[in-house]
């Protein structure tokens, strides 16, 4: 069965090797998860919560949208950008 | 002699925790007893009229195996889990226990058995109030908790494996 796709990628593979090499298990341990659900998000089959996803940013010492990307309706009316529009 | 345990590498396979290793067990447990259950009872509807059908001895019979099998079969399926990765000298510690992911795929699977469950006791209640047999009401109630339990494990089975 192909994976569900989900709108949020991540580079969290990429920023894993860049740290290191720090493995699946020891992102895991340090997050308090599984490396099941450390797989599943890097796969984008499980999109973390708002908590997690700012304690994995802060993992990698990189910024929220440095690791997370969203393709959402924003972002395509708006040429590439997450922010929304100022009132 | 002691062996020293390592932290899984990403080449290693990947097990599954408890949690879902308990969804498959329930699953198949669900399959068993409630083909065993219609194995007995479908020949005696078939055989006699519906008054006559004994039908409650089969079915404590069938709840009780389900419950005392999936309780079991959880237990054997972790400590196989935990076995499994000691052979290999994978340290267990971080992979067979649930997090937040195994909490939400459960409530995912939950709400969409207790859809079933909900819906079927609106066929129960008009059942009642037109005074079916007893046979018709007890096997309705068991009939949608068959269909909201294989719902609510194909839900986390597909939610583990393909996503959320």
């Amino acid at each position: 069965m192909p994976p569900k796709p989900t709108k949020v990628t991540n580079r969290i593979r990429a920023l894993r090797f860049e740290s290191g090499e720090m493995t699946q298990a020891d992102m895991a341990e340090r997050l308090g998860v599984t490396r099941q659900t450390v797989i599943a998000i890097e796969q984008g089959k499980y999109s973390p919560s708002l908590e997690m996803a700012f304690e994995i940013a802060r993992l990698f010492k990189r910024p929220l949208d440095d690791v997370f990307h969203y393709a959402g309706p924003f972002q395509q009316a708006e040429g590439g950008s997450d922010d929304q529009p100022s009132s | 002699m002691t062996h020293e345990m390592r932290s899984p590498g990403d080449d290693d396979p990947v097990i599954m925790t408890a949690e879902e290793r308990s969804v498959w067990v329930y699953l198949a447990v669900v399959i068993i007893t409630s083909t065993a259950y219609y194995a007995v009872i479908i020949p005696r509807v078939l055989s006699q009229p519906i008054e006559d059908v004994s039908w409650i001895t089969p079915m404590l019979w069938t709840l009780g195996f389900s419950i005392v099998g999936t309780i079991v079969g959880s237990i054997v399926g972790a400590i196989g889990g935990a076995i499994g990765l000691a052979i290999r000298g994978i340290d267990p510690k971080g992979q067979l226990e649930g997090d937040m992911r195994d909490k939400d795929i459960k409530r995912l699977g939950d709400r969409r058995g207790a859809m079933i469950a909900s819906t079927a006791m609106f066929g129960v209640l008009v059942l009642a109030m037109i005074g079916a047999d007893l046979f018709w009401i007890g096997n309705l109630v068991f009939l949608a908790g068959t269909i909201g339990a294989f719902v609510e494990t194909m839900t986390k089975i597909v939610a583990y494996r393909r996503g959320m």
